[in-house]
């Protein structure tokens, strides 16, 4: 009468899965409000840009019979026009997860290792253990990836280096010659994927561009999304770009017709003219940085802000009842324990209607606590 | 990677096959290094929880079993099916002198086996199968006399305690300073606690300074699927870095068990140089320590977001229930029950643990019966024989027949402390008896 779970490999069963909240609408109810700003996972409260909302409303509800380009033909085309490359240094995936599954999938096998930041986007972690893959973790330094304790865990086993840049939840970033000398002295002992989810919202001319990084490093990866910058998260689009070699190596594990195929038009629409749309968004979020900074600043609550549109922020008191408290004023946020930042949160930068949400609800919780 | 010492089997439900176990779990015992006593008691268990198994079990389904030798302690495992399933005597209240009992040859059996065990624990794991756990302890001497480390100096950095002489010590230490309350067993007899780490029954981070001599000490073991118990923050360090330690401890314990599979951390025992604004406290728990009633704060952590819950309240809890969740902000859902109409059993059975030395004892239902006040009564009493003044009860919200045991609790003198938030299956309710001794 042996149990379904002595059935399956150690690393799963002692592998805690994802619970992802609910749906707003069962979380009004449950907190006791009629609205809640999302303010927990850096969406872009503008929504996509013009171009895309046109072709979603465009879409004819017939296509849904039809399945969708397996390996998002014209996404692809498009993407390899913005960059300059070939379509086929290119991989769509069902958000930006489902490419980080496939890249370890094909480059790791057992008794291999990954090698990341203790601090960082949590799945490179998850799907490394999940996978029975060694997750290595570098503790951050000054709240920034450390290059040399990075160099300093990578071992003859380290098939992948994750490098969020920026760093998801930190905001910090390598330049131009920061990652040139790291990746010079990594001498392409690894894989290096740069994830660059949020590099539409800088503009500083001494952030690497990925895309030309690789040109010169035929071991990076990088990846990128558009469910950050451009408003598209709920149809899961992320994408990596490499050389034609590594690509064509990741495809083979990767699952085709994964993507929907509204979520391609969308996505490919995006692309067409999203100037507006950035220069748009980038003044939201340095609007909504500053109003922040300067609440936090006036409450005397440390506060870690750099690039992305997010900022982090130490409480007073625990996050996860900070977050209770906030939610019953209608404010979601994101707790940071997760990320091992106990008692920190992290808040989308948003409208202005959102952020004065926060401002009333912050001191008043805190007053009450 | 651990080093137990394992053995699975399944069995025919036939007592002939009891005494062959029983061997196996001797030798398993001789081979995890246990002493004469421990093989004896961890032999009887076994060979008489088998011989009552064979005879409950329905339709012949055969009896799996798991025997575990750690460096700790020795555990036994049976699963099985039975219905209608009623172990009274297995309550430690139970005697077999009492007359008060007709004993059968195979209760009798039962009494012995949960005589010879240090505790067991049911699992009803849905329809007519259950799991059986015991455990017996291995002995370990008592703590020798412990020195403050002196001189101690800045920078004070986290490291994962591993290092067994250096485990020893911080324990030795932490029950050499701190009043018992706040201790676990497991420091009194420091060997053990070095163990149950190897064992991965506990987990510490310690706090060393510049020369890397011990200056803080927090450990944490689970206490449910969902929850990790901690103990401390202990500190040994001067007075003027004593917050900065207790910090760092508490970040690192938080950094650690951040992504692994707990959903809450809580305490009972936490000691007062834990740095207040990183925990809630739900409630406090009473006790008279030489003679004067102090207070022990329950503190609490989630470790990710709650988004609401479904929990059975009977009746007598809900005012209770409405008001801890209003105050904590949880957003609960909470579904009605009944006083049960009919009970499943004549005889109940509780979970019973106890420590003289800490002063208190903890109480859990395994199976509900006709003489559940009554049950509750005899263990109140024979805590308070053994000079125990607090005395606990867990009620698991997610278990309607559980939540339905309200009732009966208010009968037999208990009050509800505290709402452990996700503390169980869903969260838990502290019952204190209300008479402290």
């Amino acid at each position: 009468m042996s149990s379904l779970l002595d059935r399956v490999p150690d690393y799963v069963r002692t592998f805690e899965r994802y619970v992802p909240s609910r749906p707003d609408p069962v979380l009004m109810r449950q907190f006791g409000v009629t609205h809640l700003f999302r303010l927990n996972n850096n969406e872009n409260a503008l929504g996509p840009p013009p171009l895309a909302q046109e072709a979603i409303a465009a879409f004819r509800p017939e296509r849904g019979a039809i399945y969708p380009s397996g390996d998002a033909y014209d996404l692809r085309q498009a993407l390899a026009i913005r960059f300059g490359k070939s379509p086929d240094q290119f991989l769509v995936g069902n958000g930006s997860c489902e490419v980080i599954s496939s890249v370890i999938r094909a480059f790791c096998g057992p008794g291999d290792a990954i090698v990341t930041a203790d601090k960082t986007f949590a799945v490179y972690e998850w799907v490394a253990k999940f996978s029975g893959i060694e997750a290595r973790l570098v503790p951050l330094v000054n709240q920034a990836l450390s290059p040399e304790a990075m160099l300093a865990a990578v071992t003859a086993r380290t098939r992948i280096v994750f490098v969020c840049n920026p760093n998801n939840p930190t905001g910090s970033w390598w330049n131009r010659a920061r990652l040139e000398r790291f990746l010079t002295a990594l001498d392409g002992r690894s894989l290096v994927v740069l994830d660059e989810a949020y590099c539409e919202f800088l503009d500083d001319p001494d952030y690497p561009d990925g895309m030309e990084v690789m040109e010169r490093h035929d071991n990076v990866l990088v990846f990128r999304t558009f469910s950050k910058m451009y408003g598209l998260a709920g149809f899961r689009i992320g994408y990596l770009c490499g050389s034609l070699e590594a690509v064509d190596i990741v495809r083979r594990t990767h699952i085709t017709y994964s993507v929907n195929s509204l979520g391609q038009i969308a996505a490919t629409a995006a692309l067409t003219d999203d100037a507006g749309h950035i220069a748009a968004t980038r003044r939201m979020v340095n609007n909504a940085k500053c109003a922040l900074r300067d609440l936090f600043a006036a409450m005397g609550l440390e506060y870690i802000s750099g690039a992305g549109n997010f900022i982090m922020v130490r409480t007073p008191l625990s996050d996860t009842l900070l977050y209770r408290k906030l939610m019953r004023e209608g404010v979601m946020v994101r707790t940071m324990t997760g990320f091992r930042y106990p008692n920190w949160i992290r808040v989308s930068l948003a409208q202005e209607q959102a952020m004065e949400a926060l401002a009333k609800a912050l001191p008043k919780v805190l007053e009450c606590a | 990677m651990s080093d137990d010492v394992c053995v699975s089997l399944e069995i025919p439900a036939e007592t002939a096959f009891a005494c062959p176990v029983a061997g196996l779990a001797d030798v398993l015992a001789g081979r995890a290094g246990f002493d004469q006593r421990e093989r004896y008691r961890f032999q009887l268990t076994v060979e008489e929880f088998c011989l009552y198994l064979a005879g409950l079990a329905a339709d012949n389904r055969p009896l799996t079993v798991g025997l575990t030798g750690k460096r700790h302690q020795l555990r036994a495992s049976f699963v099985f099916q039975a219905a209608n399933l009623s172990l009274g005597a297995l309550n430690i209240t139970s005697r077999a002198t009492t007359g008060t009992r007709n004993d059968t040859d195979e209760e009798m059996g039962l009494l012995l086996a949960g005589k010879a065990a240090d505790r067991f624990h049911l699992q009803h794991k849905g329809a007519d199968r259950f799991r059986l756990e015991a455990e017996v302890d291995r002995a370990y001497p008592e703590a020798a006399p412990v020195r403050l480390p002196e001189g101690l100096r800045p920078p004070y950095t986290i490291r994962p305690g591993r290092d067994s002489a250096q485990l020893t010590q911080a324990a030795a230490l932490a029950s050499a300073v701190y009043p018992p309350w706040q201790c676990p067993s497991s420091f009194r007899t420091p060997g053990k606690f070095p163990d149950m780490v190897v064992d991965g029954q506990a987990t510490c981070v310690l706090a060393c300074d510049a020369k890397g001599q011990t200056a803080g000490l927090l450990a944490w073991s689970p206490c449910s699927e969902q929850g990790l118990y901690f103990s401390g923050p202990f500190v040994f360090a001067p007075p003027e870095a004593a917050a900065n330690v207790a910090r760092l401890l508490v970040d690192g314990f938080l950094e650690t068990v951040a992504r692994e599979s707990y959903s809450i951390v809580l305490s009972f025992r936490a000691t007062s140089d834990l740095p207040e604004a990183s925990f809630e406290t739900l409630g406090a728990l009473q006790s008279f320590v030489d003679g004067r009633l102090e207070s022990h704060p329950v503190v609490f952590r989630q470790l990710r977001e709650d988004n609401g819950l479904a929990v059975w309240c009977a009746p007598q809890l809900e005012n209770f229930l409405r008001q801890t969740y209003d105050r904590l902000a949880l957003p609960r859902d909470i579904l009605p029950v009944g006083a049960p109409a009919g009970r499943p059993r004549r005889d109940s059975l509780l979970g019973a643990t106890y420590d003289r030395v800490r002063n208190f004892a903890e109480l859990e239902p395994f199976l509900d019966g006709e003489d559940m006040t009554a049950n509750l009564a005899a263990h109140v009493a024979a805590f308070r024989r053994q000079g125990i003044g607090t005395i606990l009860y867990y009620m698991d919200l997610a278990v309607p027949w559980e939540a339905a045991l309200a009732g009966d609790l208010l009968q037999a003198g208990f009050a509800p402390m505290a709402v452990l938030p996700q503390g169980g299956q869903a969260d838990k309710v502290v019952w204190q008896h209300e008479q402290l001794a």
